[in-house]
């Protein structure tokens, strides 16, 4: 379980990157995170108690602005697992405010999991270390297309109006699973060079493209 | 934030999961400390040294001298001062910054500081806001723990020969009422984390007067060396479920029992109490003495009643016992049998005096409440004491249980066994070092097997190749209660030898922790080359050692010794996954400096 670690327990990396998933219980988090982690997939329900997290390590390449490939750095990501049970709920709201960006998962074969979401959504911005943290939407059982109940358009739309990407992944397949992560720790590289840059930005503006805006995201579709 | 909506168990796995992190941060801290150290460096070599004259025609960073009209330098945005061509960083000539203000920002990133401003607008009343909440939830707990936690007492010294009457584990069957294995578990977690809050505790002694009026119960009389222990041994006789309490055959036992020894054996305990320790520093530092010639033997029933979730010995009798004062040729012999978990938990019971007899017949149940899951990481220790005149005790001999192979069965009537009592093992870390233990270090320990699964595809086996080299990495986390004149000394390091069968020694040391009371090293000692095989008899010294800068040699402070065969197999058993171990430390195992 713990046996990546053996290797990376020195300070030898250029940045502490903590991510975090969440989402209802179920829709596969702790096997995301496993897949993603050790490239295993564990079918097993083991609910995970209160919290958990996991490390990887990484190279990161950091893309110049003027379109060429910059340094490469040594990243490890500590990637925090959350109890997706409401009994857990006041401890693991408790742990977003730590987090630098977020996976909001959610089951394709569950539309409950879909609708809530956006209760997620609004835990976020409650509890985030600021209003609009850096997200990725995440489907994830996309191995299961018999028992789809969502459907991508339907997600890619809500992803759309929070303006945050959208992925759909199988922790099973392993498809996508890398592909959500890596581009979640690309927003917050290019999140913490916007923040030292901007000596004083609008607390309310952090320079994001992120809008989390829980109240009727439908009308924010409006105003463009 | 706290975790009072948790079960125990939970608890513990959270906070499991905390220690983990706060293992991560301290990897962390190190690494920006250095980051900071290094943008000192930097901003030194590029400040104007104002000893020098310089004009203002001048490269702020490198002090080279700037021309009127051709490479005259620019003010960067950062620190308004003219900087040269050469010292500046950027990626285009309008955006740059010099190279100070460049290492600034970088730090700013690399560290998470931003992250920490970030946070600090959204919450800006919090002023402690770059504790993490991990942070803050598990210094609570540790903060709760001290103030509960009276310090484990050090495991009795364990050699002798093992006694196992079945050889084999057999699978539990038998279920548990699920509100009676919640309750155990919450109170063997309890034992564990020595009782993470006063209000447990407080409700436990409630649970206990009212338990008092309504059963005579034995182990009133049979003390413990702490009082959380105390508590938790009289929480077990609460028949939480009344109905399915055992009354009988029990209570006659302790009622018969309790005659006139009562008092002196009460007294007798007290001593011990305030001696403080395990019944063996107590004895070896004063009034323990030890029969020339250990005979006789114990009869002791073992027995695990799930009903209660206890463990049940039944101290039935001892025979042909040594006189324990053999110049008026008297004994008053009792029974002390201790239950040892995981090298560190310790829970004892003991029987009343018997007066005057070498044979003496006690008949007494004693319960140690316990998660039958735990049996198989215990082993009991009886021990036999002659209860002398002046609080004097003699050791009349002892037998070491091993409960990992033992078969419980339910519902049958266990025959009782006779064990032949055998001397204290002659072995200096026995008696004479943990006298003087004092304190503890925490330490961590993964095996990490590098032995992989292998997988045949033919016969569609896993294989795993037993014979591979592992890694044995332990992590002294810190320690805890040293005593006051190693607390003075402050420069301790880690010295950890792991001795092999055969004349391998492993050495590895930490590095020095300057002036720190309550020192954490966090540091990785990794001894590799270690066969999983070897590790079940090898024996892990941790020596503390006082750094002392301008002599040559280094003051030992104290020791710890994990050797314990079952502490071992915890360890290579469950590979790749840390076990925490709390090791008692010895002062001046050998008195030694190098």
């Amino acid at each position: 379980m713990f046996s990546a670690v053996s290797t990376m327990t020195d300070g030898d990396y250029d940045y502490l990157i903590k991510l975090l998933a969440l989402g209802d219980s179920g829709v596969g988090k702790t096997t995301f995170l496993y897949r993603y982690t050790d490239n295993k997939f564990n079918p097993k329900f083991i609910t995970t108690v209160g919290i958990d997290f996991r490390e990887k390590r990484v190279v990161y390449t950091a893309s110049a602005p003027n379109g060429t490939t910059g340094k490469t750095f040594k990243v490890h990501l500590q990637l925090w697992d959350t109890a997706g049970q409401e009994r857990f709920r006041s401890l693991t709201t408790a742990f977003f405010r730590d987090a630098m960006g977020f996976l909001l998962m959610f089951d394709l074969t569950s539309q409950q999991s879909f609708l809530n979401v956006r209760n997620w959504m609004s835990q976020l911005q409650a509890n985030a270390y600021c209003e609009n943290p850096d997200i990725v939407l995440v489907g994830n059982k996309a191995d299961l297309p018999d028992q789809r109940e969502v459907q991508e358009k339907q997600a890619k739309e809500l992803a759309d109006k929070y303006g945050i990407p959208y992925f759909e992944t199988s922790a099973a397949t392993g498809s996508e699973v890398d592909k959500a992560v890596i581009t979640l720790l690309d927003l917050v590289m290019k999140r913490m060079e916007q923040c030292v840059d901007k000596p004083s930005p609008d607390p309310a503006n952090g320079g994001g493209a992120t809008k989390l805006e829980d109240a009727a995201p439908d009308q924010k579709k409006c105003a463009c | 934030m706290d975790l009072s909506l948790l079960q125990a168990l939970e608890r513990e796995k959270v906070l499991e999961v905390l220690q983990r992190d706060k293992l991560l941060r301290n990897t962390e801290e190190d690494r920006i400390r250095k980051l900071k150290i290094e943008l000192q460096e930097i901003r030194r070599k590029g400040a104007k040294n104002f000893s020098l004259q310089y004009s203002e025609r001048t490269c702020a960073r490198c002090q080279r001298p700037l021309g009127k009209f051709w490479n005259s330098g620019a003010v960067c945005q950062g620190c308004s001062h003219r900087i040269c061509n050469r010292c500046r960083v950027g990626v285009s000539n309008l955006d740059w910054k010099c190279t100070v203000c460049h290492a600034y920002r970088e730090v700013k990133i690399k560290s998470g500081d931003w992250f920490l401003e970030e946070k600090a607008k959204k919450y800006p009343h919090d002023t402690d806001s770059h504790e993490t909440i991990g942070e803050k939830l598990l210094k609570s707990y540790q903060r709760l723990s001290q103030i509960a936690v009276v310090p484990p007492t050090p495991p009795p010294y364990y050699g002798s020969p093992t006694f196992n009457r079945y050889g084999e584990v057999k699978s539990m069957k038998k279920p548990f009422t699920k509100s009676m294995e919640d309750l155990m578990f919450s109170i063997t977690s309890h034992v564990r984390k020595f009782s993470k809050s006063q209000e447990d505790l407080r409700l436990k002694q409630e649970l206990l007067t009212v338990d008092k009026s309504r059963r005579p119960s034995i182990v009133q009389k049979s003390f413990s060396d702490t009082n959380i222990n105390t508590s938790v041994i009289n929480l077990s006789n609460v028949p939480s479920l009344p109905n399915l309490f055992k009354k009988g055959k029990n209570d006659d036992h302790s009622c018969s029992s309790s005659g006139g020894d009562e008092e002196l054996s009460q007294s007798s305990e007290n001593s011990e109490l305030k001696r403080g320790g395990s019944f063996r520093s107590s004895g070896a530092d004063s009034g323990f003495h030890e029969v020339s010639s250990v005979t006789g033997e114990l009869e002791l029933t073992v027995d695990f009643n799930d009903t209660t979730s206890c463990l049940e010995i039944t101290v039935k009798c001892c025979r042909n016992l040594s006189c324990g004062d053999t110049k008026r040729k008297k004994c008053h012999p009792y029974v002390k049998v201790s239950l040892v978990l995981e090298t560190t938990r310790c829970i004892k019971l003991r029987t009343p005096v018997k007066r005057n007899t070498t044979d003496p017949i006690y008949n007494e149940v004693l319960q140690f409440p316990l998660d039958r899951s735990l049996l198989t990481q215990s082993r009991l220790q009886a021990t036999v004491w002659h209860s002398g005149t002046l609080k004097k005790k003699v050791f009349l001999g002892e037998v070491v249980i091993r409960l990992d192979g033992w078969m419980f069965e339910d519902g049958t009537a266990h025959s009782s066994c006779w064990y032949s009592l055998s001397p204290k093992p002659e072995c200096p870390e026995g008696g004479a070092i943990e006298s003087s233990s004092s304190g503890e270090l925490l330490v961590r320990m993964k095996f990490s097997s590098l032995s992989q699964p292998t997988w045949d595809c033919h016969t569609d086996e896993v294989h795993i190749r037993l014979h591979d080299v592992g890694q044995l990495t332990v992590v002294v986390v810190g320690a805890k209660n040293l005593p006051a004149k190693s607390n003075t000394s402050q420069n301790t390091y880690i010295k950890g030898y792991l001795v092999l069968p055969g004349p391998r020694e492993l050495v590895q040391k930490s590095p020095v922790l300057k002036r720190k009371p309550g020192p954490e090293w966090s540091h990785q000692l990794v001894f590799s080359k270690v066969k999983p095989s070897e590790l079940h008899i090898c024996t892990l010294n941790l020596e503390l050692w006082d750094h002392t800068p301008f002599t040559r040699s280094d003051r030992l402070l104290g020791g710890a010794i994990m050797e314990a065969e079952s502490s071992w197999r915890l360890v290579s058993q469950a590979p790749n996954i840390w076990h925490d171990f709390t090791l008692p430390v010895q002062t001046n195992a050998h008195g030694r400096r190098t």
